[in-house]
């Protein structure tokens, strides 16, 4: 088999994490719910990987980093902390439908600013228009369909010019590219555990710059006699028991990334970027290459559709994305809402003989 | 042995109040407060033997609020401390 699909879920994961996994499930309990043994383990694992977040991403305070189950989940406590019905909310026009639905479902008026594909000026030049007098602006630091990697510390500052507050969505980003949330002074940052973190499915993390409000309502193992959430960070946004396998496996592949260094790992992607491309010359694919791009390539090819070409790499052992990625807005910017693209997403784990053997299966079949 | 307890608004803060003062040589354990010492129902704690004003100051500069401080006396009933 051949994994491409990292930008869904990284595969495979350091062994480090499954390890951490297994042992949190043999000997860890509830976070919060008594002094014992196992419920400390857990605390204390909790809080290291709150600890670690906080370290690599720059929040100034560990209490600042809240567990969510994903992205997704973090992105729609953020937007609903800042965001009301009726207020204008400015996006990039390369967000995933993680930040597009829970602005429709409020009944924000979104501007889109920044839409043309690899074209950092043109998308600060629009957010600097777009920008005076927005309740809060969303941006991907990263398009999740085409690696466009967007000039997000320039953002923050027009934000922080036209004091707008700023949700960041760094799926894509974290553990790859800097995180700065006290830098950058967004309010939130949210972002996966389960995609450049290394960690298992069902983690997220969101980046506290300012106070939110809960998104669900529940134990928090804190000031039970309240029948409102406890006002402090972290208790206020974790209702309920902890993913505290997920969370120790977290922890685990933070300390991948630490230990390889988000420098190098940008750089071992943008490499297999280069190589996969320069095998792919002339093959008549449409590739979607540009300045500024992550380890994600999308591509079209004009012998077969999407679904199909993804569909028979699958059957030859290459795995990869077909369709609109959950992002209709990325592919309604770049034109290509109407195919879809194939996306091609690498790891640290991915090597030059596994790209040439992909190049080869794709060429073969887009012949 | 006199013990000194210090209360704190979530476990997280008592977590982090315990790795300041252990890491500056202050032996400490977390626990859950006992009943009665927080108003708002379960609270995390930290218990400490001794120096409980060089423990105050140090969290302080650390930038850790407590909630508040307790003298557990020899018939195990707890007194605030007023700092």
């Amino acid at each position: 088999m051949i994994y491409l699909d990292n930008a869904a879920t990284s595969l495979p994961k350091p062994l480090a994490v499954e390890r951490a996994v297994l042992e949190a499930m043999r000997s860890m309990a509830s976070v919060g719910r008594g002094s014992h043994a196992p419920a400390m383990r857990a605390a204390e694992t909790v809080l290291d990987c709150r600890e670690a977040a906080a370290e690599l991403f720059h929040v100034p305070d560990p209490e600042r980093v809240v567990f969510t189950m994903n992205a997704t989940h973090a992105l729609n406590i953020a937007i609903r902390s800042l965001v009301h019905p009726g207020d204008r909310v400015v996006v990039s026009g390369f967000e995933h439908n993680a930040v597009t639905r829970p602005l429709h479902a409020l009944g924000a008026e979104i501007s889109v600013a920044g839409r043309s594909l690899f074209d950092r000026k043109t998308v600060l030049r629009e957010f600097a228009s777009a920008l005076s007098g927005a309740r809060a602006a969303v941006c991907t630091q990263v398009s999740n369909v085409f690696g466009f990697a967007l000039p997000i510390k320039e953002i923050a500052e027009l934000c922080k010019q036209y004091r707008v507050p700023l949700i960041v969505d760094a799926s894509q980003a974290a553990g790859m590219l800097p995180v700065d949330l006290a830098g950058w002074g967004a309010a939130f940052v949210a972002m996966p555990g389960h995609k450049g973190l290394f960690g298992p499915q069902g983690t997220g993390l969101l980046l506290c710059g300012q106070e939110g409000e809960p998104l669900l309502y529940g134990g928090s193992g804190s000031n039970s006699r309240m029948q409102t959430m406890p006002p402090d960070l972290p208790d206020r946004l974790e209702a309920g028991t902890h993913n505290v396998c997920g969370i120790a496996g977290l922890l685990a592949g933070i300390h991948f990334v630490q230990e390889k260094g988000i420098d190098a790992i940008l750089r071992h992607e943008r490499d297999c970027l280069s190589f996969f491309v320069q095998e792919l010359e002339g093959s008549g694919l449409e590739l979607f290459t540009g300045a500024d791009q992550t380890g994600v390539l999308s591509l079209r090819c004009p012998t077969m559709d999407g679904e199909t070409l993804a569909q028979r790499l699958a059957e030859r052992g290459v795995c990869v994305r077909s369709g609109l990625h959950c992002a209709p807005l990325a592919h309604e910017s770049a034109g290509t809402l109407e195919t879809g693209t194939v996306r091609f997403s690498f790891s640290p784990f991915v090597d030059e003989k596994q790209l040439r053997e992909a190049a080869r299966i794709l060429r073969d079949l887009s012949a | 042995m006199t013990q000194y307890l210090i209360t704190f608004r979530s476990l997280t803060h008592a977590q982090r109040s315990s790795r300041v003062l252990e890491r500056a040589g202050i032996t400490t354990a977390v626990i859950k407060a006992p009943q009665g010492l927080s108003s708002s129902g379960c609270a995390y704690a930290i218990t400490l033997r001794r120096e409980p004003e060089m423990a105050l100051t140090l969290l302080k500069q650390n930038g850790l609020a407590i909630g508040k401080l307790f003298q557990r006396g020899a018939d195990g009933r707890y007194t605030e401390w007023k700092v």
